[in-house]
């Protein structure tokens, strides 16, 4: 046993967003030692990439309404985190860190450009909000959440999840995100519109990953919608669990 | 510098906004439809920042422009994010239509209302460019561009009025093509018309009135000119109490005279029916004439405040050891396990909500969330429930003046609660709509919240507010605004033509949630002694009711900070402005308090401190401008007399035999899609229902989700687990049965308890022993008693109904609330017209779970498990949906028989909710599902069961059913089930109810459907035999197209 130290995440929350305890949940039944820091804080810390990368090997940015979702979803929480806290996640990565951003999480990383400038979110087709349970299959790709995970069930809940490509250089972006595994989740159906039914995005490393539906919603299986009818199974762990337990042995076996 | 930004979506994109207007405009105006060939919805947003131009641009683009799917017109600033021609002709270039025909209708706030966007749209700004914009104004709005040939202003004017605005709070703006095309718009004059405008100093004005000099007509009228809902014997003792030789010695150190407008304002808002429940505390003298079932019950013939005799009382009687803090605090607090308890509240936010739907709901909801998060020492909320009265959708009749269509009603409390609930990060797990007509007078927008908190913090009860002498007051959170101002004493009177916009607020559900967040932070590391909710009555009712705890309490209302200047003492002393809480902060804390508000980015600012004075004295820099006795101002309110008196059903209804065999399948399809039956799927899915992830049971069961196939039923109650490290569970659920009022209120409340007990007992609750956890929480929402003997008869009906019911089932009432001027009094062309709602009680219930993993959902699981009516058959045709849908039609009820009202059983009905609740027998695990019987009966329900699987069945109806078939399948009323259980083990579960001598009766069981063919369910007796098939029983109760 070369390290017996226990991995590290943190979670950030504040200014509306409302999944960090469920999030840092996730973390904790995975294993990992868990902060819940609220952005404030750690901007005025001024807790640098290089630091981030000493203390922690997962960062999660969980759901919520960052700022209301106004100027649109996750826009302003973006700004803060690029003009406040100016974390180079490709560097926190390229160090063994994993990162995931969930749903509002997701929109702040794409906003920040993570995924690329071609690529951006909007609000779902039928334009409205909607929490229903989602069917998904994770693609052929990099992504190390995903890995060994075939279709899984999750809850999504939002009003703009609808990831879109930049109309005049969608072909050749696609492709070229495909051939780097970055397309890494899609949906069964497609519930808000989104192009080619993507629901989660990884960056070419596969370590830095960003989806619409909630893995930290479904740790037991007491909160999938049909549970009642298979009630032997009400004591079992939920399906999103094995996200964080992926994350978990990637950073282990890395350190 | 000025910038005006508008944000439009590229032309190659789908625009959700414009769709969303299109639809609402095809509902609410579908001739001016037919005209719009085209439209596009643009963001505005007005900026005045002191910047520089080559910081300010970059920012601006940064913040505004999405390259992937936005153009930004700005009039030139930012030529490379907009199209090719940087402007408007853009966009009309991309429209289907060559050389079309345009018009722009921008949409603004009206001044002094809440613009959310715009504080984010600052506070962007001031992330990018590294400082502090206190001098920075920003407004937002939208800009709908429209195209079609044949549309005149007359058609844009009523889009405008009836789809895009809402006058109260928005105004709006007409633009031609050429306008539009133009770029005036963009200059820095017209922007700055656009920005808020602040008045220029403060207003010190103290008006002052000498009741003495006053006749009592001319009290009336002084009251009733100034909205102070003050009645006649009120401001007499109001007058008595300035009048007093001591009072006078005490003001004139104090440098007061006669009263100023700040006490009379406090006094009025204190005193207000909303805020002291006047009606419930008054003395009331009941009758009964004529001749009716039911009568000669034992309520007495005086009531001497009803709170006392039927609620507060009823909960004395039920001692619980559970029961830690009841109808003394903001919300009612039950022991949930040896470390926390639970607290629920339930609020009704009527009359705003009538004016603007979006913001009353919204506030409504952020209003009881602060209830929780000022509960005790403050309890972190962990679900919402919502129920909305409203006036059918699909209304056609007349709209009397000031009054909105109940589509817009709906629409906007969805969108209220999408905000208010969902972004507060607060699951909104359980609620109802109920529809009728007379709801169009008053919606009753019902919004209740659950918190948990735990049992000791810093080693006190946490259940216990303490305040001690010299703890500092601080208002925290949001600021004081115009808005909201007379909301408690507005509420207390009936909608007119009169009723000022002002009372209408817009919520601010972030500030609320960093306040809320930082709240519960303060409370876990034991900053403040405790806290309340800054809710109706503004600061006047928050210090004043914490002071008194300490005995006292001196606050100047001109430290507090305000969204506008200009507020006068009463306004900032009196005004509801939402997302504020006033704590009280033992000095020795006030450094470590402060800190972490600032570091949360939370105002809080210190207005004053508790004393031991047994006043509450108001100030204005420094100034006092109130000086009143804590006793008179909280028990000075002169009891109020009330006659009251109920002479039978107000209304008679006939009845008729159809044949069932051929009529009865037609009418269960019917009933199915009853907009108070059908689905409410379509609503539940704009909820977030699963934030937190401590969802069990969901509103829906469902079957095949994440699929096209997906199809769902509805369920009980919710089941929360509101802790990750307890198999422990909280069930939540509701009754609501106004069809009973008009025959008899006893019988509706009643109904509506044991509906609400029936709903979560579904869901696995546990029920029958003294610890079980088990508690009702009433709201009543009535029309004005006091101006007629027959509704304050109906009120002391449902409570002694309420009473009984909770006495038999031995099912404490934690907290409650009253709304009791339901009523509208304006004009129906030009004519007085008159609505009342219907006398409505909303019973919820909350009730604890032993193990969550032993819950239940209402679907039925499996080919061939049995089905079973388990209870008592307690059904009556009277009021039930099948007897309204008749009367709707002018035509009588079916029926064999007389119709009659269902009526409780209680002594069976706690046998069978003990067995349910697991305090007897120990056979309940194999029920495999539970489903009341309330809407529509029987038939319904058994769809309800069935459908979301499409599983048939083959029904086989008791003899008892025999006496009247279309009561016993589509009767309502009380204590029934209907449960399931495997073909395994369903002789186990007969044979205890037998053994408990529980009545029962076996129905039949569940047939699979193979490919091709469609489940059936038949319905046998013994002289013949119907049938229908479950998939057109799920499409009828489906009904999405009906609501949007």
């Amino acid at each position: 046993m070369s390290d017996i130290r226990k991995a590290r995440a943190l979670v950030i929350s504040g200014d509306g967003i409302n999944c960090e305890n469920e999030t840092a949940q996730a973390f904790r039944v995975a294993g990992f030692e868990t902060d819940i820091r609220h952005i404030n804080d750690l901007m005025s810390e001024h807790l640098s990439t290089d630091q981030l990368s000493s203390t922690y090997q997962a960062v999660g940015l969980p759901g919520g309404f960052s700022f209301g979702d106004d100027l649109s979803s996750g826009k302003i929480f973006a700004l803060k985190l690029l003009y406040g806290l100016k974390w180079d996640f490709g560097m926190f990565a390229e160090r063994g860190g994993v990162v995931i951003g969930i749903c509002n999480g997701f929109q702040a990383m794409i906003r920040m450009g993570v995924f690329g400038k071609t690529v951006s979110i909007t609000q779902n087709e039928s334009g409205k909000f909607i929490n229903t349970w989602v069917k998904l299959t994770p693609s052929p790709s990099k992504c190390v959440w995903l890995k060994g995970i075939g279709t899984l069930e999750l809850p999504i809940r939002h009003g703009e999840g609808r990831i879109l490509f930049s109309s005049s250089s969608q072909k050749e972006t696609l492709i070229k995100m495909e051939q780097k595994g970055m397309l890494c989740l899609r949906y069964d159906g497609n519930p808000n519109g989104s192009s080619e039914r993507l629901a989660g995005i990884c960056d070419p490393t596969g370590r830095i990953f960003g989806l619409m539906p909630h893995p930290e919603a479904f740790l037991r299986w007491t909160a999938h919608p049909e549970w009642t009818t298979h009630p032997s199974r009400a004591g079992s762990p939920g399906q999103g669990l094995t996200l964080f337990e992926n994350a978990l042995k990637e950073v282990m076996g890395s350190k | 510098m000025f910038i005006r930004v508008e944000v439009a979506i590229q032309p190659e994109w789908v625009d959700p906004q414009a769709q969303a207007f299109l639809r609402k405009t095809e509902l609410a105006l579908p001739e001016i439809r037919k005209l719009i060939r085209w439209a596009r919805v643009l963001d505005v947003t007005n900026i005045q920042i002191d910047a520089p131009r080559e910081q300010l641009i970059p920012s601006l683009v940064q913040l505004f422009w999405d390259p992937v799917l936005s153009w930004l017109f700005t009039g030139d600033l930012a030529p490379g994010a907009s199209g090719n021609k940087g402007s408007m002709v853009d966009l009309f270039e991309a429209a289907p239509f060559r050389s079309g025909c345009f018009w722009g209708i921008e949409r603004r706030l009206r001044p002094g209302i809440t613009d959310n966007v715009a504080r984010s749209t600052l506070e962007a700004f001031e992330i990018m460019l590294g400082r502090k914009l206190s001098h920075g104004q920003i407004s937002s709005g939208s800009l709908v561009v429209i195209e079609g040939p044949k549309l005149t202003e007359e058609h844009l004017s009523a889009i405008a009025s009836q789809v895009i605005c809402n006058d109260l709070i928005e105004t709006w703006t007409l633009w031609t093509m050429d306008e539009l095309r133009r770029n005036d718009r963009f200059h820095p004059d017209q922007i700055k018309w656009q920005l808020p405008k602040s008045p220029s100093r403060w207003d010190d004005r103290v008006e002052t009135f000498d009741l003495d000099a006053l006749k009592i007509e001319e009290l009336v009228n002084l009251s009733q000119k100034r909205l102070w809902a003050l009645q006649e014997p009120e401001m007499k003792a109001i007058r008595e109490y300035f009048h007093t030789a001591q009072q006078t010695k005490n003001r004139a150190e104090k440098g007061l005279g006669i009263a100023t407008d700040v006490e009379m304002e406090m006094l009025a808002q204190t005193w207000s029916e909303h805020c002291k429940h006047k009606l419930f505390n008054a003395k009331i003298q009941y009758r009964e004439t004529g001749d009716w079932e039911g009568k000669g019950g034992d309520i007495p013939e005086e009531v001497d405040r009803l709170f006392k005799q039927t609620i507060s009382g009823t909960t004395q009687k039920i001692k619980r050891p559970w029961l830690l803090s009841v109808f003394s605090d903001n919300a009612g607090i039950v022991k949930f396990d040896d470390e926390h308890s639970v607290c629920i509240k339930v609020e009704t936010h009527n009359s705003p909500s009538a004016l603007d739907p979006y913001g009353g709901a919204l506030t409504g909801i952020v209003g009881v969330n602060r209830d929780i998060l000022g509960c005790g020492r403050g309890a972190r909320p962990i679900f919402n429930t919502d129920v909305f009265c409203v006036a059918t959708p699909d209304y056609s009749g007349p709209i009397p003046d000031r009054l909105l269509h109940p589509r817009r009603i709906l629409e906007g409390v969805r969108r209220g609660v999408e905000h208010g609930g969902n972004k507060s990060g607060i699951p909104t797990v359980n609620g109802a709509l109920v529809f009728d007509d007379r709801y169009l007078g008053k919606p009753l927008i019902y919004c209740g919240t659950g918190g948990i908190l735990p049992l000791m913090i810093q080693g006190e009860p946490s259940h216990e507010k303490k305040i001690l002498p010299g703890d500092l007051i601080y208002m925290v959170g949001g600021r004081i605004g115009k808005d909201g101002i007379h909301g408690a004493t507005v509420s207390s009177l009936a909608m007119d033509a009169q009723m000022p916009g002002s009372v209408v607020q817009l919520g601010d559900p972030i500030t609320q949630k960093r306040m809320s967040d930082f709240l519960i932070e303060a409370r876990d590391q034991g900053l403040y002694r405790t806290l309340t909710d800054n809710g109706a009555g503004g600061l006047s009712s928050s210090v004043g009711e914490m002071a008194l705890i300490s005995g006292g309490a001196r606050m100047d209302v001109s430290l507090a900070p305000t969204k506008v200047p200009g507020l006068k003492p009463f306004e900032l002393a009196v005004s509801e402005s939402q997302e504020r809480m006033t704590v009280a902060v033992p000095p020795e804390n006030q450094k470590q308090f402060e800190a972490l508000a600032l570091a949360r980015s939370v105002e809080a600012t210190v207005i004053g401190e508790f004393d031991k004075s047994g006043f509450l004295e108001v100030q204005f820099k420094g100034k006092t401008v109130a000086y009143m006795s804590l006793e008179f101002l909280h028990g000075g309110v002169p009891q109020i007399e009330m006659k009251a008196k109920w002479s039978g059903p107000l209304i008679q209804v006939k009845s008729q035999n159809e044949d069932f065999r051929t009529q009865a399948p037609e009418v269960w399809l019917k009933m199915m899609a009853r907009p108070n039956i059908a689905s409410k799927e379509w609503l539940i899915r704009q909820y977030d229902h699963e934030v937190q992830a401590s969802s069990v049971i969901k509103p829906v069961h469902v079957v095949g989700s994440g699929t096209a196939n997906v199809r769902s039923g509805p369920n009980d109650a919710a089941v929360v687990r509101p802790k990750n490290d307890t198999w422990l569970g909280l069930a939540v659920g509701c009754g609501i049965q106004p069809r009973y009022s008009d025959f008899d209120p006893y019988v509706m409340a009643q109904a509506s308890v044991d509906e609400a007990v029936r709903n979560v007992l579904c869901v696995g609750a546990e029920y029958g022993k003294d610890e079980h956890v088990f508690s009702l929480i009433d709201n009543f929402c009535w029309p004005d008693p006091q101006e007629d003997p027959i509704k304050a008869g109906a009120l002391v009906r449902a409570c002694y109904g309420m009473r009984d019911a909770a006495l038999a089932l031995q099912t404490p009432l934690i907290s409650g609330k009253d709304s009791m001027k339901n009523d509208y009094r304006g004009k129906l062309n030009g004519k007085p017209h008159t609505i009342s709602v219907p006398p409505t009680l909303l019973m919820t219930a909350m009730a604890r779970v032993a193990d969550i993993r032993m819950t239940r959902s209402s679907d039925v699981k499996a080919e061939g498990d049995r089905l079973y009516l388990l209870g008592p058959c307690e059904f009556g045709l009277l009021g039930s949906e099948l007897e309204v849908s008749r009367r709707e039609l002018g035509k009588p009820c079916f029926s064999q028989r007389d119709l009659r009202l269902p009526h409780a059983n209680w002594k069976v009905a706690r046998q069978v909710y003990s067995w349910i609740g697991g305090a007897i027998g120990e056979k309940q695990p194999l029920l495999r599902s539970a489903h009341d019987v309330s809407e529509g009966g029987l038939l319904v329900a058994l769809a309800e069961c069935l459908m979301a699987r499409g599983f048939g069945a083959r029904i086989e109806l008791p003899r008892i059913a025999e006496e009247d078939l279309w009561a016993f399948c589509f009767g309502e009323g009380f204590h029934s089930f209907v449960v399931s259980a495997s073909l395994e083990n369903y002789r186990e579960l007969e044979e205890e109810w037998m053994t408990l001598k529980l009545p029962f009766h076996p129905l039949g069981s569940a047939q699979a459907f193979s490919a091709g063919n469609e489940g059936k369910i038949d319905i046998k007796w013994s002289q013949g035999q119907c049938t229908q098939s479950t998939l057109a029983l799920w499409n009828a109760w489906n009904k999405t197209e009906y609501w949007e």
